[in-house]
């Protein structure tokens, strides 16, 4: 995006050219400060930007200074200890600090909702370009396998993965791939669209012309051009691959403690409503300020990223 | 339009192959056995293998998949067609069969509580777009989408069901009332909340973008300029258009009628189809899981099969 802005080697400055015309001195807009623009002026879509960089920042920060709180049992401490600076969200019942705790839990969550999303770009915009720019019978071929992935019952099969294999391979690794290898379907799709779309292009057309080989106008040229749509998808996919670690680790299939995750902190807690009915609200609380935040973001950047999208509200 | 479906069925079939062969690598390939929960020092090697022989699990992979794959389809006669359950014995047919009523109860009840209540907001919200009304039901709607439904199944269920006691904690009936209607009800209340609030806020959605956008056409400003009150204008010009995506959804959402939900059944112990499918994972219950995860992957294709129909049904301008 940076190539787009920067001035041509050997361009002289306009002022100083008596033959320059007046047009050259109108400021272009490139479409990254268009897009940057329209996202700016959303809201909505710069509360998601704020709030999930405070959530980053939260999940990178607090358990770095927390050091091994989040999982340090203490006797000497139990839920009826007084709040303070330290301790902000009190103690539980083995007196683990339940801040660093949380704060630990939206770390793992984190981690697995960015780096499933990673896999799900990487796998989905291989696939969608393979398929959209070979046309013909591969692309009728991977497509049908994308009907075949898609008919499968998602979160089952999540769950399936994680149960039996979640067992003998970190449950954490088995999560991310489970939710990569089951989601990439949609980024796949919208690839392809994109590069049947670019295959016609003149600048692909050019660029061929030229005798530049597939794999460079591939990755070179339509890729990057075909990005935006996967960038959505991969920013509301946060939403949801967090969300399926909460529930999976919720069922006791995900992550098990002592490690440290939104959804087994929801179990544990549940035992204890009855008398401290807070511990059930902080987790709960945090996964939805990480959906919202996902969502938010991922909705103003594919109003930002389309310039045919009307902008609501 | 009979053409148009054979065609579809045709095309689901090498769908269908490929969704049983990857859930059958899935709960073969994955390490561990069923005979290995027979593994205790009181169990003879020799016995273990008889199990093994018994089972089947001897047999090369393809074969072992084939005779699954081709045993599976005689399931509308043969009860045995899914096989034995690990956990209990019974015929895995019997034990599906016997929880539907239980999902489609669950599912259908909180299906229609969901659009008797979303629609009206949606077109509610459409025609006063930008109201107070609309800004404040939209902030409703987003935070209902964000949040998770076993988080607010926990919610309820701990609130009203145990800290008021006004509801019942779980399951379908109270012991020894099966069957009993108001009993039931009273079970149904706490899941079917769950289920509704998070759909209610993406049928409103839905309704709302597609009012939007049907009351943009000109034939509903013609309708308007020739002075029909408003009420005929958005019933009766507005409104039809505006249920056709509305409809096409609906055709998608009707299987998950059958594949149920996995995580509220068992946040309520609903004896759900979903819950079946949560716990054989659990206990490795191989032919379980596999009858149900078929039964959730023919229920996507009939859906997208059933969304297509029902668009050309609705919307005379579609022609397949």
């Amino acid at each position: 995006m940076a190539s787009s802005e920067t001035t041509r080697p050997g361009a002289v400055s306009p002022l100083g050219n008596a033959d320059t015309d007046e047009i050259d001195l109108v400021a272009v807009q490139t479409y990254w400060q268009l897009v940057r623009r329209r996202f700016f002026r959303n809201k909505t879509a710069v509360i998601g930007l704020v709030l999930l960089s405070i959530l980053i920042f939260s999940a990178i920060f607090f358990p770095w200074i927390g050091g091994d709180a989040w999982h340090m049992t203490n006797l000497s401490k139990g839920p009826n200890d007084p709040i303070s600076i330290t301790a902000p969200l009190g103690y539980d019942n083995l007196g683990i600090n339940i801040f660093f705790r949380l704060m630990k839990a939206l770390q793992t969550s984190l981690i697995i909702g960015f780096s499933a999303v990673l896999i799900i770009a990487v796998v989905g915009t291989t696939f969608g370009s393979i398929s959209g720019y070979a046309g013909g019978w591969v692309d009728n071929l991977m497509m049908r396998i994308v009907d075949v992935v898609l008919s499968l019952p998602g979160f089952f099969l999540i769950l399936m993965l994680v149960a039996f294999i979640g067992s003998v391979v970190a449950p954490m690794f088995v999560i991310i791939i489970a939710i990569g290898i089951t989601g990439w379907t949609t980024a796949a799709r919208l690839v392809r669209a994109e590069f049947l779309r670019l295959r016609e292009s003149d600048f692909v057309q050019a660029a061929k012309a030229l005798g530049a080989s597939d794999s460079r106008i591939i990755i070179r040229h339509m890729v990057p051009s075909a990005m935006a749509p996967v960038l959505v998808a991969a920013t509301l996919g946060i939403a949801d691959a967090v969300s399926t670690e909460a529930a999976l680790s919720f069922l006791g299939y995900g992550i098990r403690p002592p490690d440290a995750s939104l959804g087994n902190m929801l179990t544990g807690a549940q035992d204890y409503f009855y008398r401290h009915p807070l511990w059930i609200l902080y987790p709960g609380i945090t996964l939805i300020l990480v959906v919202l935040a996902a969502s938010f973001l991922g909705d103003g950047l594919r109003d930002a990223l389309d310039p045919r999208q009307k902008l609501e509200a | 339009m009979a053409t148009y479906i054979l065609r579809r069925l045709i095309q689901a079939i090498p769908i269908v192959v490929g969704i049983s062969l990857i859930s059958f690598l899935i709960v073969y390939l994955t390490p561990g056995s069923p005979v290995d929960k027979f593994r205790t020092p009181r169990v003879s090697p020799q016995t273990i293998a008889n199990l093994i022989h018994l089972y089947g699990l001897d047999q090369p992979l393809p074969i072992q998949f084939w005779n699954w794959f081709t045993h599976f389809w005689s399931f509308p006669w043969d009860n045995l067609a899914w096989g034995y359950s690990f956990t209990d014995g019974r015929p895995v047919r019997d034990k599906i069969f016997q929880r539907i009523p239980s999902t489609l109860l669950l599912m259908g009840t909180s299906l229609v509580v969901s659009l008797v209540i979303a629609i009206p907001i949606g077109i509610l919200q459409a025609i006063k777009q930008y109201s107070w009304a609309d800004r404040i039901i939209t902030t409703f709607e987003t935070i209902g989408y964000a949040m998770p439904t076993f988080w607010l199944g926990l919610i309820l269920k701990q609130f009203f069901a145990v800290n008021l006691n006004w509801l019942p904690l779980n399951g379908q009936n109270t012991l020894g009332k099966q069957g009993d209607i108001p009993d039931m009800i009273m079970h149904l209340i706490l899941p079917v909340t769950t289920l509704a609030v998070v759909s209610i806020a993406g049928w409103s959605r839905y309704m709302r973008a597609s009012m939007l956008e049907v009351m943009r056409q000109d034939y509903v400003r013609t309708a308007r300029a020739k002075g029909l009150p408003p009420s005929r204008v958005i019933g009766r010009h507005a409104l039809r258009n505006a249920m056709i995506p509305i409809v096409t959804l609906l055709g998608l959402t009707i299987p998950s009628l059958l594949s149920g939900a996995a995580i509220t059944e068992t946040v309520f112990s609903w004896p759900g189809l979903g819950w079946l499918g949560v716990t054989s994972v659990g206990d490795r219950d191989y032919p379980v899981v596999l009858a149900v995860t078929m039964i959730g992957g023919m229920m996507v294709i009939i859906g997208n099969l059933l969304a297509d129909v029902l668009y050309a049904v609705v919307d005379p301008r579609i022609h397949y």
